[in-house]
């Protein structure tokens, strides 16, 4: 079985499903949003992240460095992406926080072995969340709902849909609950600002809430992209459809998207002014649950 | 008037306008600097004064302090009395000569206030003239403090005279109260509240800091009466109580020093738990208490509720409830593994049952209880006295005979301090004398029976418990050196001193090293965690072999924001911090070595068998208020708790709160006078604490646990 590539796990997270929960973040996304609040999950492989302020100069990088990708000029130290290939040997020769991995290759074992400890603060609703990047796109993340769910915990995956019917099929056994986001419901508006259209991400919801998923819709709002009653209606027909659906939750863009952008040595590319003010927000669930009402959907709350 | 708060929830309002008014006034220092404007009675004029004995000095004192000092009564108050003079806040008696205070005064006790409501002081009175009846068995100094005793009562009676003749005519509803309490039994719980309060009040008026203990065990009852027989109301009950609080706060004052925190006089309170005949004692007393403090920032009564498997759900959610609107004022004792803490120390199970605290959280029977604690730095040991000598590097064959030496340097350094307070306080097995302490002795069983003062071996039990300090901070030092010197052999020793004694200069990537790529104490991970788990344990039972037959010497840990003190003259470690950095507080990890979380936190610290801390091992935690919104976020609160009480932990102080916030309130102190955190067992308004203290409490914030 091939190592996952485990960007955090985060333990007492509170907002990712019912109770205690320990999630755990896995590195690859098949959707580029512009909007993306975790780079460092996005890309397949593993990266450097690299953080000049730390650095002390030691050169050790670039002593052990295959492909000389880190340059010293004049006392500046320049990480050549370009030329990289993810071997991560500077990673585990750098003394000081400079150089570090987006993230860690574990086994299922092993990433078991750490959300375990928290087993006690659990409770009977705590659990594993597994969230991204995507992680429904390696079927090791199913072997790891499986073996969540054999040792009793409660499973929750955040997915943005865009994955392989077989791993979903797979892992609709081990799941308890989805987060499954709608980014846009036009989908050549979401192909031009996550690089695919929206019909596998909506038909994988459809076969999935028809296979008895538990989900709750998660729809990001971005001002001026996707606020526009078409895509709120949009969103209202979907989840008309939908018999397993508890719950729609907007969420608001927010521009300290790029934190750790820069460290990836990509661009910060928060913006505010795309930021929905709480208005617009309130606006935009008051609109859908008309919508929902209308449509005689009664067992979906708006959050 | 709105009263801040930490969570996106604002405060409940259930209590009457004119009643938070008077909190507000009380909370923002009106009372307060109401005491401090006439501090203390003078006793200048006393001829001879030289002349007297120390209970004769001592009696004069308190006798012009209860005919003396400015009585007050406000407007909105519904129970009478306070402590008006100023000095007492300085933790001394308020009675001055040549401009000097002439006693010290006492705290980390809770008096038998229980008692007291229960039987009336009338009743004291008696027992006192019982035992002073039988004078062959006693020597002068039992007799005198035995009329020592009766001023005591005389006092407080004359200060009771004047609050009579001062409500009769303009408040005939707290005169009627006055004529019946507190020196005859309360016939309800508006009676029982004034009775506790009254006698609360005048041994602070005389200068001490008492807990108050378990309110909810002893009030409880009184309510329950009157709300069965519909004497009361719930709200009526609050409004009551709530002016107990609230006068509670008259020694806060509005333009506090900076220092180590004003806001808290070690008046601390238990609630919940199991009663005498071992059935949860949780009644409408605890909810109310809970509801005041939910609605009011008051952070002058440290609240910790005793909590066990099986406690009621609903009191889970209350605590948390209050917890979230941050402040701290609620912690949580792990009931169960505290009875058996108590109990393998020697306590019989029915004395372990009542058991409160010090006032602050070390436990102890109230009432009946001489404590103090004697704290100490162990990461001093390690570098003073292990891995120098004298000042001159020592060099270690193993890991293992440099921890043999570590462990037998803590030993001398316990036994020595227990020996220290044996000697000086007890001589042939006899106990010397202290100075006077009449006013709280007359509320600690077992000082009348025995005619002994309550530091003189009188009470039923004389407790002292050392601390230890830093301990953290030693597991970590350890770990990096039996880890980089001895197994891996990354570097030798002398290596490793050079560092040290150079304060890291010139060491940069080593330090790099340690500081990025360990995992230290309180990240749950057993590795580490084990150093810190042996240097608690060992020390544990270091303390329980030394043997006296006066005192109990029984352990704890703490540093009570002694990190700040020590981090001067401590040296720079093998983890990377350096000379002069804050370590460790309490059992908590050194600032910027957690990165798990509180459940982590929470896995390390009860990797020590804490049972084994008789008095204590104190956890704090802190909360952002993001983390714990909604409904799911109080039943994450609650799963910690019941995650802590599990694992075996013993007190935990949760603490909801985020930097921004405690930013803005360095920058204006002014707009966040009542933001109160809670610091190691006590709680203290934020503003008045220094700056590094300060930052400390941003640093650990920010670590966004
Ligand atoms: S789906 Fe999520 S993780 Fe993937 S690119 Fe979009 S925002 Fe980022
Ligand atoms: S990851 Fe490998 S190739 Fe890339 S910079 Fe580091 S050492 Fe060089
Ligand atoms: S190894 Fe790390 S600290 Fe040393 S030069 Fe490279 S990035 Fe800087």
């Amino acid at each position: 079985m091939e190592k996952l590539l485990v960007t955090a796990i985060q333990r007492f997270s509170t907002h990712d499903g019912p109770g205690v929960r320990t999630t755990v973040f896995l590195k690859g996304c098949p959707l580029n949003c512009f909007w993306c609040h975790n780079p460092e999950t996005k890309d397949l492989k593993n990266e450097v992240l690299f953080t000049p302020a730390d650095c002390i100069g030691c050169m050790a990088c670039a002593s052990v460095c295959p492909s000389g990708a880190h340059e010293f000029e004049n006392e500046t130290h320049i990480l050549r992406r370009d030329l990289c290939m993810s071997c991560m040997s500077c990673v585990s020769v750098c003394p000081s926080s400079a150089c570090e991995a987006a993230a860690a290759e574990m086994t299922v074992d092993e990433i078991l072995r750490e959300v375990i400890k928290d087993k006690v603060f659990f409770g009977d609703n705590g659990g594993i969340t597994l969230s991204g990047g995507e992680p429904l796109i390696r079927k090791e993340a199913v072997e790891l709902l499986k073996a969540a769910k054999d040792m009793g915990l409660n499973t929750t995956v955040e997915t943005c849909g865009q994955v392989p019917r077989e791993i979903l099929i797979d892992a609709l056994k081990y799941t308890d609950f989805f987060y499954w986001d709608i980014k846009d419901t036009d989908s050549a508006r979401h192909k031009l600002n996550t690089g695919a259209g929206n019909e596998k991400i909506i038909s994988n919801l459809i076969l999935a809430d028809s296979m008895g998923a538990l989900t709750a819709v998660r729809c990001i709002m971005v001002k001026g992209v996707n606020t526009d009653d078409k895509n709120i209606r949009g969103i209202a027909k979907i989840l008309s459809d939908l018999k397993n659906c508890k719950a729609v939750e907007f969420m608001p863009y927010h521009a300290f998207g790029g934190s750790k952008a820069t460290l990836l040595g990509l661009e910060d590319n928060g913006d505010k002014s795309l930021i929905p003010s709480d208005e617009e927000m309130a606006l935009v669930k008051a609109r859908l649950a008309e919508l929902l009402k209308l449509y005689g959907v009664s067992n979906i709350s708006v959050l | 008037m709105i009263f801040g708060t930490a969570s996106k929830n604002e405060r409940p309002v259930r209590l009457s306008e004119s009643t938070r008014q008077f909190a507000y006034e009380s909370l923002h220092g009106k009372y307060g600097d109401e005491a401090v404007s006439h501090g203390a009675v003078t006793l200048d004029d006393v001829e001879d004064f030289d002349m007297l004995d120390d209970y004769g000095k001592y009696d004069i004192a308190v006798r012009r302090i209860a005919e003396q000092a400015p009585l007050r009564i406000t407007e909105s108050e519904r129970v009478c009395g306070a402590a008006t003079l100023g000095l007492a806040i300085r933790h001394v008696v308020p009675a001055t000569r040549n401009g000097n205070a002439v006693y010290g005064s006492m705290s980390h006790l809770t008096c038998g206030f229980d008692r007291a409501v229960n039987e009336g002081i009338d009743e004291y009175e008696k027992r006192i003239d019982l035992r002073l009846s039988d004078t062959e068995n006693l020597d002068q100094r039992q007799i005198r403090f035995l009329q020592s005793l009766r001023n005591t009562v005389a006092s407080m009676r004359i200060w009771h005279k004047r609050y009579l003749d001062a409500t009769k005519d303009s408040r005939p509803d707290l005169y009627e109260n006055l004529k019946v309490v507190p020196f005859s039994k309360p016939r309800n719980f508006h009676q029982a509240v004034q009775s506790l309060w009254f006698c609360f009040a005048f041994t602070r008026l005389c200068g001490n800091w008492p807990g108050l203990g378990r309110i909810d065990e002893y009030l409880g009852e009184y309510l329950k009466r009157d709300l069965r027989d519909g004497k009361i109301t719930t709200d009526e009950a609050r409004e009551i109580l709530a002016s107990m609080f609230i006068k509670g706060c008259e020694w806060i004052e509005s333009d506090t020093a900076p220092g180590s925190g004003d806001a808290q006089h070690y008046q601390n309170i238990v609630l919940g738990g199991l009663g005498p005949d071992g059935i949860d004692i949780t009644n409408e007393v605890t909810y109310l208490v809970l509801d005041i403090v939910e609605e009011l920032p008051i952070g002058d009564f440290p609240i910790t509720v005793r909590l066990s498997k099986n406690s009621p759900e609903k009191l889970y959610r209350r605590v948390c409830e209050v917890q979230r609107h941050g402040g701290g004022v609620v912690a949580v004792y792990n009931e169960e593994l505290i009875l058996k803490a108590m109990t393998d120390a020697g306590y019989r199970y029915s004395e372990a049952l009542r058991f409160a605290n010090d006032g602050c959280w070390e436990v102890q029977v109230p009432g009946k209880t001489y404590f103090t604690y004697i704290p100490f730095d162990s990461l001093s040991i390690l570098q003073r006295r292990v891995l120098k000598k004298d000042g001159k590097d020592i060099e270690y064959e193993s890991f293992d005979s440099l921890y043999a030496c570590f462990k037998d340097e803590l030993g001398k350094t316990v036994f020595d301090l227990c020996s220290g307070v044996q000697n000086a306080w007890v001589k042939d097995g006899k106990w010397l004398p202290k100075f006077p302490m009449s006013v709280v002795a007359l509320f600690e069983d077992g000082c009348i029976e025995n005619a002994r003062d309550y530091g003189e071996g009188g009470p039923v039990y004389n407790v002292v418990s050392p601390h230890i300090g830093g301990a953290p901070d030693v597991g970590n030092s350890l770990y990096v050196i039996d880890k980089l010197c001895f197994k891996e052999k990354r570097l030798t020793l002398k290596e490793l001193y050079q560092a040290l004694s150079d304060n890291w200069q010139g060491y940069e990537a080593l330090r790099q090293y340690v500081t990025n790529k360990l995992t230290y104490y309180g990240n749950d991970c057993d590795e580490s965690d084990s150093y810190t788990v042996r240097v608690i344990d060992d020390f544990a039972e270091i303390t329980h072999s030394y043997h006296s037959d006066e005192i109990n010497f029984v352990p704890g840990v703490s540093t009570f924001g002694r990190q700040i003190e020590w981090a001067p003259v401590r040296e720079a470690v093998p983890f990377g911090f350096k000379k002069g950095d804050i370590l460790s507080g309490n059992l908590s990890p050194t600032p910027g070595t957690d990165a798990a979380g509180a459940t982590a936190i929470i896995k390390s610290y009860c990797k020590s068998n804490l049972v084994r801390q008789t008095t204590g091992a104190a956890l704090d935690i802190k909360l952002f208020p993001s983390s714990v919104e909604g409904e799911n976020g109080l039943e994450a609160m609650i799963a910690l708790i019941k995650g802590f009480i599990a694992l075996g932990g013993f007190f935990m102080q949760t603490d909801v709160v985020d930097a921004e916030t405690l930013r803005a309130a360095q920058e204006n102190p002014k707009e966040y006078k009542t933001l109160s955190v809670r610091v190691s067992g006590w709680n203290a308004r934020f503003v008045t604490l220094n700056k590094e203290w300060q930052q400390m409490i941003i640093e650990r914030t920010e670590q966004g646990i």
